[in-house]
């Protein structure tokens, strides 16, 4: 293919431009990752090596796409994340904030945001530090183009860089899913274009707002030192502090207990342990009585919806209500002061200052 | 040269490919991270109709291994891949296929060997293949396992002697790379050229016997023309690399170097970080400091001569491995690197370093401190001999503290269920099992887990446990169930939970239940504390697993089995197991123009337990709770004064089995009304039916079900699959009409 031949405009002190892609599970970041590969391999003439952060098979955790380019002659040593991209995609705005996704942007760095948001918000969102950013409603392009929002980013991407050819873009599209999926091709290209020519983008200059978020290796608080022998976990039931807010994909379950018989039905079908039910009363009777969601285990998969049978759990758009204000927590906790952690645990890159970023306290009566 | 064509593969898809163009006879294989995408790969490939490998999905390693044997023996070209554990459990029949002198390929996507469970690279696995009498190249890069996937058949048919591919799990399996493949498929087949194996089982004119049983005074011999063998295998690679080089112009040397001639430093590593460790030599020649760097392609035979040719000029060396052989002072890179030192009557001063355990990330600057610390020595500093690199001691006074109180034996018996057994019948019966009133029962799996949105796994959990009172200890082999609830320094288990491998939770949870009786019965622990035992397993953990949990129900332990069939192996991408329906589409089992999903019918494991005579047998299903919950009450009874129980539910995976993961119940409704599931007991040998849905006009055909899923629909949907379906609607019908038949005869 190689018809775009191209020479980076800028690479870093190994002689690579490199891209970061930060998303969920389930969005299509890693073959979004896989396709700059191959537009950088197969249109653009040169050495190209792309990769994600591995886990186990799971939908709605966050994970990262790494993309590494540089010359055709050059061999491609470095195989570890990327850790100061030129380009960085956030594929969901759940992940801003929470996650350390802003790792290594500077001024440097183009910014391609998944929102319907504008670069003044999305800065203040991310708390950043300097740099492009692009914002492109990559959602609504998707639905009304009936393609993903992974297409509708690489345009934006493309545009952002400053040099990708669209063309090259849509070339190696055509040439890979479209021959997998020919039926989405159209959808597809026309996704990338609007990717391409809808943005809103703003430059911002380091105006010491917020500190550069220096790329960092995870490490737990348990080490050789202090952490139980032979991986033993004595912390039973730890995971109750991870927060799964960013596995939603917009839609929440709402209770209303007015409407609600008390069956139990709901208790059954969530694999969360997401309601939380209490002894109450219920028609004058002493029973146990549904209390609520718990927000920061649900994943929205709307299971207690489907169940209920007196619409007592209804769906919402996460973004027309506020769940925090009818979150439930779990009546038996301990301690007082819970610090939540985005569940992921960021597999690959983290950084310090996400750390406090990472944390929903709430208070909770004894 | 041969005419090429640019490709952007990970290694994984390259070794398929490059077994795709060869054209092998047969892969026999089992999935495992990181070596799966290579059978994935191949099948898609095959679905296309693009080869005529025959793939055979084993039970385990150990039998895949024994088809690769098998179709070694029968004189075929034979391909397989594993990582880790899976090596390990294949490992005793290695040294069967080099001692019998039978070639073949294994790719080893290289993986840290468990346990803890970690599913990340390292070479902790293939150090254990040393003594195993197979040769063994390494691959730094996705390109050289393409080469050597090409390059190893023909070492390996010239040698008789079987050959690993390995390369480094994630970093090289899964990162996808510019690379060059021979365009033409008859280019590769011309390159490796006919194999004629001389002895074949399929030779029936001449009769031989295979596996001679052979002690002393011949097995000395047989082993020293192992030993023959595997020396002259140093000329077969050296000539094999020089004429791949011809035809492609990429010429492999067992030992390869860079910038070593004037180095006064260096350092040893394996693999992809060999690649790394050139860009730190760079930067630190930039400093001045006359340091390079090698690695070996061939780590057996042990290329002794192409070492002392790198390191003859230097003064120090460190040797960095990516596994330890544990109170050797070094991993098993150094042991042999130093030997070869040693023969050679070298004065270099050496140093070793264990990094990048479990995948953890190699950077360029830690390449440097390895370097500079070499580096120093050339310069007679000291520096520790052996170390660990990357550990870290954890965080000064951490002080964890609990979320919640253990549960007591008074909170986890709430009386959801109650049991009672008539002494004179014998009869059991079970009361209670009310939904509303289940959520009495306190959680024994906590919210905040990793499972996917909608996943059954933890619903059927869930419901599992609201019918089991009082203390529970729960074992998991792996599974989704158990990667997304116990990732460290996490655990989702609010009792006590174990987890052993994949095909080994039966007999550690026998284990663990005849240790309890023991300590009882001695008193080291009280007599009257009751504690119920259940075995979880699921994602495919009942093909490997099926050989030990029989056996445990063969020694009718007092425990439950519990599977969720989920129908595939969902931890690792959805391969298929024996549970996935016929025609269904998996990474293992595409469906294409030239392949129609899998090819057997869904596994009948209820069925495979009740032949066993164990007391109780249930299958259970998220649509009826109370149902379940009382069968699980039954099977604790069972399990504290019988023996062993079985209980299977049908768990959905919507990411997998392609569906929102609202639809779970609708789903679960057609699995259940379709006779797929059906819902019964046995007891004591007496099947009785839980749920006919005939009665109330309720069955449908298969195709109701199947239609809901992507896994399925084409079956449901496509007259292209009408022969499936048929064959599936047959089968369900034929084994739905044996339970009925069953149920109803006072025997049965």
């Amino acid at each position: 293919m190689a018809e775009y031949k191209i020479d980076l405009p800028k690479t870093n002190e190994y002689g690579f431009y490199e891209m970061r892609l930060e998303s969920i599970g389930g969005l299509g970041a890693n073959l979004s990752g896989k396709i700059l590969g191959e537009v950088g391999a197969l249109a653009l003439g040169l050495n190209s090596s792309s990769f994600a952060s591995y886990g186990s098979e799971k939908k709605g955790t966050p994970l990262k796409s790494f993309i590494r380019w540089c010359k055709e002659d050059q061999a491609i040593g470095v195989i570890t994340p990327v850790e100061k991209p030129y380009i960085l995609g956030i594929f969901h705005e759940a992940l801003a904030g929470k996650v350390a996704v802003t790792a290594g942007v500077d001024e440097e760095c183009a910014v391609v945001m998944n929102t319907d948001k504008s670069p003044d918000e999305i800065r203040e969102m991310l708390k950043l530090y300097g740099g492009s950013v692009y914002c492109v409603d990559a959602l609504k392009i998707a639905m009304e183009e009936k393609t993903r929002i992974n297409m509708v980013i690489l345009g934006t991407i493309a545009k952002a860089s400053g040099f990708i050819p669209l063309k090259a873009v849509e070339a190696v599209v055509k040439d890979t899913i479209g021959r997998k999926y020919p039926n989405a091709l159209e959808g597809n290209l026309r996704g990338i274009r609007r990717g391409y020519e809808e943005v809103t983008s703003k430059q911002f200059k380091n105006d010491d707002r917020y500190p550069y978020v220096p790329y960092k290796d995870v490490q737990y608080d348990w080490g050789y030192e202090n952490a139980p022998i032979g991986g033993i976990n004595p912390l039973f039931a730890s995971m109750a502090n991870n927060d799964m807010t960013a596995s939603r994909e917009g839609k929440v379950p709402v209770f209303h207990v007015e409407k609600c018989i008390n069956c139990g039905l709901c208790d059954i079908t969530c694999p969360e342990m997401a309601l939380v039910f209490a002894e109450g009363e219920y028609k004058g009777k002493q029973q146990m009585v549904n209390t609520g969601v718990n927000y920061h285990y649900c994943k929205g998969c709307l299971r207690c919806v489907e169940i209920c049978p007196t619409d007592a759990l209804t769906e919402a758009l996460e973004r027309d209500v506020d769940v925090w204000s009818m979150h439930e927590p779990y009546r038996d906790f301990i301690q007082t002061k819970v610090e939540f952690e985005d569940m992921g645990s960021n597999s690959i890159v983290d950084a310090e200052s996400g750390v406090t970023n990472n944390t929903i306290t709430i208070e909770q009566e004894e | 040269m041969v005419e090429q064509t640019v490709v952007y593969d990970s290694g994984n898809e390259l070794a398929a490919y490059a077994a795709k163009q060869i054209n092998y006879h047969m892969m026999g294989y089992f999935p495992i991270t990181p070596s799966t995408q290579i059978a994935e790969h191949l099948d898609l490939l095959k679905s296309a109709g693009l080869h005529d490998v025959k793939l055979i999905p084993g039970d385990g390693e150990h039998g895949a291994a024994g088809i690769c044997y098998g179709g070694t023996v029968a004189g075929g070209r034979v391909f397989n891949a594993t990582s880790a554990n899976g090596l390990l459990y294949a490992l005793e029949q290695f040294p069967v296929q080099s001692g019998t002198r039978m070639p073949m390929v294994l790719n080893l996507a290289c993986r840290t060997v468990s346990g803890p469970l970690s599913i990340k690279g390292d070479h902790s696995d293939i150090m254990y293949t040393l003594n195993t009498g197979w040769i063994t190249l390494y691959a730094q890069t996705p390109q050289a396992v393409y080469d050597m996937n090409i390059i190893g058949l023909k070492v390996a048919e010239k040698a008789l002697l079987p050959i690993i591919i390995g390369f480094d799990g994630f970093f090289t399996s899964h990162q996808k790379r510019r690379t060059y493949v021979i365009t033409h498929d008859e280019d590769v087949q011309g390159f490796v050229g006919e194999y004629h194996p001389p002895y074949s089982a399929l030779d029936v004119e001449h009769p031989a016997t295979f596996g001679s049983y052979m002690n002393e005074p011949d097995l000395i011999n047989n082993k020293y023309q192992l030993h023959l063998a595997m020396e002259e295998s140093r000329n077969i690679i050296d000539a094999v690399f020089k004429e791949f080089g011809d035809l492609t112009g990429r010429y492999y040397t067992a030992v390869e170097s860079y910038k070593m001639e004037d180095a006064e430093a260096a350092l040893f590593i394996l693999g992809s970080s060999y690649g790394t460790a050139k860009v730190a030599v760079d930067e630190l020649r930039e400093e001045g400091k006359k340091v390079g760097v090698f690695t070996i392609n061939a780590i057996r035979p042990w290329p002794k001569e192409g070492i002392y040719d790198a390191v003859k000029n230097i003064k120090a060396l460190m040797i960095a491995d990516r596994q330890d052989s544990y109170g050797a002072g070094g991993g098993n890179m150094s042991l042999e690197v130093k030997a070869t030192l040693q023969d050679y009557k070298m004065a270099i001063d050496t140093a070793s370093r264990v990094y990048g355990l479990s995948g953890k990330d190699f950077y360029v600057s830690d390449a440097k401190v390895l370097l500079e610390e070499a580096y120093a020595m050339s310069q007679n500093k000291q520096v520790t001999k052996f170390d660990y690199f990357g550990q870290y001691p954890g965080k000064e006074g951490y002080n964890p503290h609990q979320y919640f109180k253990p549960l007591t034996l008074e909170e986890q018996s709430p009386g959801i269920t109650t049991v009672t057994e008539n002494e004179e019948t014998g009869k059991i019966t079970v009361k209670g099992g009310i939904p509303i009133q289940s959520t009495k029962m306190p959680k024994r799996i906590v919210g905040g887990h990793g499972a996917c949105p909608g996943c059954g796994i933890f619903t059927n959990l869930n419901i599992l446990l609201k019918g089991i009172e009082g203390y529970v200890v729960l074992l998991f082999q792996t599974g989704c169930g158990m990667v997304t609830s116990t990732c460290y320094p996490k655990t989702a288990f609010r009792t006590t939970y174990v987890h052993n491998l994949f095909q080994n939770g039966a007999p550690t949870l026998s284990g663990i239940v005849e240790m309890y009786h023991e300590k009882q019965r001695r008193g080291e622990i009280p007599q009257d504390e009751k504690i119920t035992f259940i075995m979880v397993t699921g994602d495919g953990g009942l093909d490997i697993g099926m050989g030990p949990a029989i056996g445990a129900a063969l020694r009718n332990h007092g425990m439950i089995i519990f599977e969720y069939d989920n129908a595939g192996y969902m931890n690792t991408g959805y391969q298929l197991s024996y549970q996935t329906p016929k025609g269904a589409k998996t990474s293992t089992s595409h469906v294409g123009p030239a392949q129609k999903g899998k090819e057997t019918f869904t596994k009948d494991s209820p069925q495979i337990f009740a032949a066993t005579n164990i007391p109780y047998i249930a299958t259970v299903a998220e649509t009826n709770p109370t149902d379940f919950m009382k069968k699980a009450a039954k099977a604790q009874y069972y399990a504290n004064h019988h023996g062993m129980a079985f209980m299977k539910a049908v768990s959905v995976c919507p990411l997998n089995w392609g569906h929102q993961p609202r639809e779970a119940l609708k789903i679960m409704e057609a699995a259940v009304n379709s006779c797929y599931h059906p819902l019964y007991e046995v007891e004591e040998g007496i099947t009785a039916l839980s749920y006919n849905p005939e009665k109330n006009n309720k069955k449908v055909p298969i195709s109701e079900f199947y239609k809901l899923m992507a896994r399925t629909k084409h079956i449901a949907t496509s007259p292209q699959y009408a022969e499936i379906l048929e064959a599936t609607q047959a089968e369900i019908d034929r084994r739905w009409e044996r339970i009925k038949a069953k149920a109803e005869h006072p025997l049965l």
